[in-house]
């Protein structure tokens, strides 16, 4: 016993710069996502910002009543609406765009053509939500706007796009999808890239069509991707699915005059815990939209594998 | 080739849609980048009659010089640059450190490390007790709020490791015969045949760095240090102050503040785009490998 304890030691101390690096990673995370972690349990107690990181453990309990207030919440209806409802709308736009592209991709006969066009295409993906939303405020503009002397031209007047609240949702279903497709499309051409290309001859000699061919071979190669980025995109859902930018577009793109559409869970618990100061509320509501979260990547999950016999765990 | 096969009206059919889908998206994802540089040198208030839309009307300099004239915005753009080169160092340094760590299979307790690193990169703990935190390590208001919690990557570790331990064993053997201890061997060895994984991941988090703005937002809120604001949180002020205004006057009464306002703002929005733009062509040869690299898994 005693000597194989020493050579544990010995062994260690022989690994011991690996250890040193590896616990410093450990340390970092413990402060930045452990001790976050166990700090959720401010949503069931009265939590002050003055009572600093022991206050979270240290606060009274009030169990359930944060999370029963922000259901009582008269904001609450208007906010699960408008989060479902920009959820919903950007999966719907923004999950089959990419796979669409990557087939207009593939079927380019340019080699060239195709590249260029495809590194042009997420370039937008690097760009800060910030700037696209500066886009917004001055191609969207009423007096000067691109867009608006478009509309000026067809309709004989302005819309009100940055501030009428029936256009906050359409404007963040195409800024989204200008500034992903591109990304996503990576992905999927990837799946197309890797499908055997003697299928395709053989398809040929068969006397199947070209869209035959797209939706035969290209389509059913690619399924077992688009299942797996369709159960990451929907355990994402209320964060924005694939583009996760559900926060970015209705803080930066949201405002008073569009609130009723723009406002959702997650802008909203950052409104009450840091500028309000109702950490617990705050914290509640987070851990809300956490729940529903991991409801939908189990329920996603589980649809998939009955769907098409492929999940992810 | 091409003219052997005989081509079917399908076959033009679908040509036409893939040629003017391309054409489509070529146009949309580049049109808004010229057109914001085209606005930026014309001038604010012939730009607020609109009607601009490939060539400055009446060009000028004004907005930069407006820009580069203006101390706040310069300080921003400092701040900017400071957290981007300093954060991207550290974060590097200390993710392919703690890789390094990692990629040594007969590492005791290796499981155990990789369990509790796995499960920090699924769960959190959310915004509100993590603001504690930052609040408790006095990082709120401070410039290392920027560095410090972001030095940690987990995905780009877990890119690390596989790199790492797909590095050719014999040279990292020699160096030991040679008598190298570990730090030597990764100093002299490892880090020199990582180059490409460094530049892949030195790229990604920059532009990370550049484009954040959450951060300036929520964690330096204190007026007196309103000097750490990063350019692209100084956007933000702008935007959001611009939509405020239109939505509450609706007329454009403050027309000549608003006009110099909004096309300065403009110049800054092609300064922030700008090194993007700048190291777009070298760089985008890494994000097709980078999404590769991140396949393999380890």
């Amino acid at each position: 016993m005693e000597t194989t304890r020493d050579s544990l030691w010995k062994q260690i101390w022989k690994q011991r710069w690996f250890h040193v690096f590896v616990l410093a990673g450990v340390l970092f995370l413990f402060i930045f996502n452990y001790l976050p972690m166990a700090g959720i349990i401010i949503a069931f107690k009265n939590y002050r910002l003055s009572g600093g990181v022991m206050g979270m453990f240290t606060s009274e309990w009030v169990g359930l009543k944060h999370f029963r207030d922000f259901f009582r919440d008269p904001m609450f209806g208007k906010l699960m609406v408008n989060t479902l409802a920009l959820s919903l709308t950007k999966m719907v736009f923004l999950f089959p765009l990419p796979i669409l592209l990557a087939i207009v991709f593939s079927e380019t006969n340019s080699v060239k053509i195709k590249k260029t066009v495809q590194t042009v295409s997420y370039l937008p993906y690097f760009i800060s939500w910030v700037i696209v939303a500066g886009f917004c405020t001055i191609f969207l503009s009423t007096s000067s706007g691109v867009i608006n002397d478009f509309f000026k031209m067809t309709r004989g007047h302005p819309l009100n796009l940055l501030t009428g609240e029936q256009y906050f949702l359409p404007i963040a279903v195409i800024t989204a999808l200008w500034k992903e497709t591109g990304w996503w499309t990576i992905i999927f051409l990837a799946a197309i890239t890797s499908i055997d290309p003697g299928l395709y001859d053989a398809a040929k000699i068969d006397g199947a069509s070209r869209l035959q061919r797209i939706r035969h071979i290209t389509l059913t190669g690619m399924r077992p991707t688009i299942t797996v980025v369709l159960i990451l995109a929907l355990g994402n859902l209320l964060g924005g699915g694939l583009s996760g930018s559900n926060f970015e577009q209705s803080y930066l793109l949201g405002n008073s005059a569009n609130a009723n559409t723009s406002q959702i869970i997650q802008v909203y618990v950052l409104q009450q815990g840091l500028a309000q100061g109702r950490y617990s509320y705050a914290a509640a509501a987070g851990i809300f939209q956490s729940l529903i979260s991991i409801i939908m990547i189990f329920g996603s999950n589980f649809a998939a594998k009955k769907i098409s016999g492929e999940g992810l765990f | 080739m091409k003219n052997r096969i005989r081509l079917t009206t399908e076959d033009r059919f679908v040509d036409a849609v893939v040629y003017i889908t391309l054409a489509l998206v070529f146009f949309l994802s580049l049109y808004p980048f010229y057109l914001a540089v085209v606005l930026s040198f014309n001038e604010g208030l012939d730009a607020q009659s609109g009607g601009i839309y490939f060539w400055p009307r009446k060009p000028s300099l004004e907005n930069y010089s407006q820009l580069f004239s203006d101390t706040e915005w310069i300080t921003a753009i400092f701040v900017s640059i400071a957290r981007t080169v300093t954060g991207t160092a550290v974060t590097v340094l200390f993710t392919v450190l703690v890789a390094y760590g990692l990629s040594r299979r007969d590492l005791i307790g290796r499981k155990v490390y990789f369990n509790i690193i796995i499960f920090a990169m699924y769960f959190s703990g959310g915004i509100i007790p993590y603001y504690a935190i930052l609040k408790q390590l006095h990082l709120l208001n401070n410039f290392l709020v920027y560095i410090v919690p972001g030095m940690l990557n987990i995905f780009y570790m877990l890119v690390s490791i596989s790199f790492i331990q797909a590095l050719p064993s014999e040279l990292e053997d020699a160096a030991r015969v040679d008598g190298a201890g570990d730090l030597r061997t990764l100093l002299h060895v490892v880090l020199p045949l990582s180059m490409p994984l460094l530049a892949t991941i030195a790229i990604f988090t920059s532009v990370g760095h550049w484009n954040s703005w959450y951060d300036s937002a929520f964690f330096v809120t204190s007026k007196d240090k309103s000097y750490l604001h990063t350019l692209a949180y100084k956007l933000i002020e702008v935007v959001r102050r611009a939509n405020i205004v239109t939505a509450n006057a609706g007329a454009d009464t403050a027309t000549k503040i608003k006009a110099t306002a909004l096309s300065k703002q403009l110049a800054a929005m092609v300064v922030a785009v700008f090194p993007i733009l700048a190291v777009y062509p070298f760089f985008q040869k890494y994000i097709v490998s980078g999404i590769t690299l991140g396949a393999v898994k380890g």
